[in-house]
């Protein structure tokens, strides 16, 4: 590994007198010796640290610039954070995707992050700042992968192409106004999409005061999915959905290695929310059946003064990877269906062009769109 | 003769004695007829126990269990400071032990009759949950007596919301925040994490942040 330590000595030695950041709460950044990509600064200007009561919070900021010290495009990267004295067992991790980065060109990295802790416990917080992998525009891949980064961002990659690929296919048939009207629906719907709070707890229920009942899922089928979730059920508990069992089918020709089925959860107001997802790694040989079971539970918080109760819930198989490393994601049409308009976001892609639309106008888009 | 101590009959009735004070327990038990009788009753007190958790039947739906949970502990803490006072009551008479034993059946009877109205109306899936708490209950109060298992570690639990995702570990929190941005997507995966989606607003960059259990 190389270390960045005189680049860090040097930061700290910019640091202004009053600067209420400790030098014990700097992150230590390491990259591998062969990385793709090289650390060319970092500031820390707007961290600090601050009691809370019985706790101290620090919150840190980084501003970190990267250069593509390789020969081939990035399209992604992503950096695993981990602070070992305040959650040993958690960590957490950025990604930017849809990037164009060439070879010696830079590109910045923004890391927030807070870090909440006893005031009694130890004095410093080493917060390490690591690669996970990198995404070229080739779709291969550079890193230990340990948070299954090259997966995420492939499946980004896919979206983003098959956005592209869409709007530039509106813009050669409807012209540049057909465009524009695309860009002012995307941004419609993204501000109309419901979102709700979610919290995920490992193994059993978080309470124990409502009755339990088991609900079944139902399913959306798309018609171009590879894999068909035959049956499901999961244990509801009021705001609680825990213990998902889902019975999935293998339609294609291709062995499958891994899946993720969205699940959307009905109140009983009529709202509808994408809850979240279950994924599965797993081995399922052309026309074979597999069971998924995750042993976890998702808690909803209240919406406003009424609780969340969910009625019931609907899945559809939103991700597959395929034993050859190919994926499948949904079509547009797809996602043109009634209900996943409803609660899905547009993709990061369709999102990144709606802003640079709004921000700098149509021309701008068009010229983004033809730098692909 | 000296007799043995009450919880280490209770130990030996439960099989949690280890190999050497098994043995010597067993030897004292069979020359004591004393602690023989004790022993005895212990034995029987478990064993009726079993077989009440075998035949338990449903119980209605609308019980409070966290009320439930707060009165067994209640009373189990009562009982454990009954015991306690008679405990200092008994010592400056030794010549009459049969006073603390009987205290101590009085106590166990007592404490027997209240489990079994509880085992009696007490539906399967909540079992685990009131073990739970009795076992808290243990290790916090009569850890140093009876030998347990360290406390189980409190479960991190990750959170979504549009102002941030974090991992929170026995009071303690890992947050990453999302700066400035048009909109986010919060994303929730059963195996464990949390994302949260932004286009930067300064930057216009695609980001993802997440975080993650230890086990991903």
């Amino acid at each position: 590994m190389r270390s960045s330590s005189v680049l860090l000595a040097s930061v700290l030695a910019l640091l202004p007198l009053n600067s209420v950041v400790l030098a014990a709460a700097l992150p230590k950044i390491d990259f591998p010796a062969d990385s793709p990509v090289d650390l060319l600064s970092a500031d820390y200007g707007e961290s600090n640290e601050s009691a809370r009561g019985g706790a101290l919070l620090l919150d840190f900021h980084a501003a970190l610039s990267l250069r593509n010290a390789g020969q081939r495009k990035i399209r992604g990267i992503t950096l695993v954070v981990s602070a070992q004295d305040v959650t040993p067992g958690g960590k957490g991790s950025v990604t930017i995707t849809s990037l164009d980065v060439g070879p010696q060109e830079t590109f910045p990295v923004r890391i927030d992050l807070r870090l909440l802790r006893p005031l009694q416990a130890s004095s410093s917080v080493p917060v390490q700042i690591g690669l996970d992998g990198v995404l070229f525009d080739d779709l291969s891949f550079y890193g230990p992968d340990k948070l299954s980064s090259r997966r995420t961002m492939a499946l980004a990659e896919w979206e983003a192409r098959r956005d592209r690929r869409y709007f530039k296919s509106v813009l050669a048939s409807g012209g540049p106004e057909r465009l524009r009207q695309e860009m002012l629906e995307s941004l419609t719907h993204q501000a109309d999409r419901p979102s709700l709070d979610v919290q995920v707890v490992r193994g059993g229920r978080a309470t124990n005061f409502e009755p339990e009942k088991q609900l079944q899922f139902a399913f959306l089928h798309l018609p171009d999915s590879p894999v068909e979730p035959v049956d499901g059920m999961a244990r509801i508990a009021g705001n609680e959905a825990r213990a998902p069992r889902l019975e999935v089918k293998n339609r294609s020709e291709r062995a499958i290695r891994y899946l993720e089925v969205g699940w959307i959860v009905h109140d009983q107001t009529g709202r509808d929310f994408l809850a979240g997802s279950v994924p599965a790694e797993l081995n399922l040989a052309p026309g074979q059946q597999s069971r998924i079971f995750e042993n976890a539970t998702l808690k909803f918080p209240q919406l406003g003064s009424q609780p969340l109760s969910i009625e019931s819930m609907t899945g559809f198989v939103s991700s597959v990877e395929f034993a050859d490393g190919t994926l499948w994601i949904p079509t547009r049409g797809d996602l043109d269906s009634p209900q996943l308009q409803r609660v899905m976001a547009p993709s990061d892609e369709e999102q990144r062009l709606a802003r640079i639309y709004r921000k700098k106008g149509l021309a701008a888009l068009v010229a983004e769109l033809n730098k692909f | 003769m000296k007799h043995l101590e009450q919880s280490r009959i209770a130990l030996l009735a439960g099989g949690e004695l280890g190999r050497v004070e098994r043995w010597l327990a067993q030897r004292h038990i069979a020359r004591c007829a004393e602690c023989r009788a004790e022993f005895a009753g212990f034995c029987l007190a478990a064993n009726d126990l079993r077989e009440l958790a075998e035949v338990m039947p449903e119980l209605p739906n609308n019980l409070n269990w966290n009320r439930l949970s707060q009165e067994i502990t209640g009373n189990v803490r009562v009982g454990l400071a009954a015991g306690e006072a008679i405990a200092l009551f008994d010592k400056p008479a030794p010549s009459k032990p049969r006073f603390g034993w009987n205290a101590a059946l009085v106590i166990l009877g007592a404490t027997l009759v209240f489990g079994i109205a509880f085992w009696t109306s007490l539906p399967p899936q909540q079992a685990e949950h009131l073990l739970a708490s009795l076992k808290r209950i243990r290790t916090e109060r009569i850890g140093t007596v009876i030998r347990s298992s360290a406390a189980t570690p409190e479960e991190a639990v990750v959170e979504a919301s549009s102002s941030g995702i974090q991992v929170k570990e026995n009071g303690r929190t890992l947050s990453l925040m999302q700066p400035r941005s048009d909109g986010a997507t919060v994303s929730i995966s059963m195996q464990g994490s949390a994302g949260v989606r932004f286009v930067d607003a300064d930057t216009g960059q695609v980001t993802t942040n997440k975080v993650y259990y230890a086990e991903q």
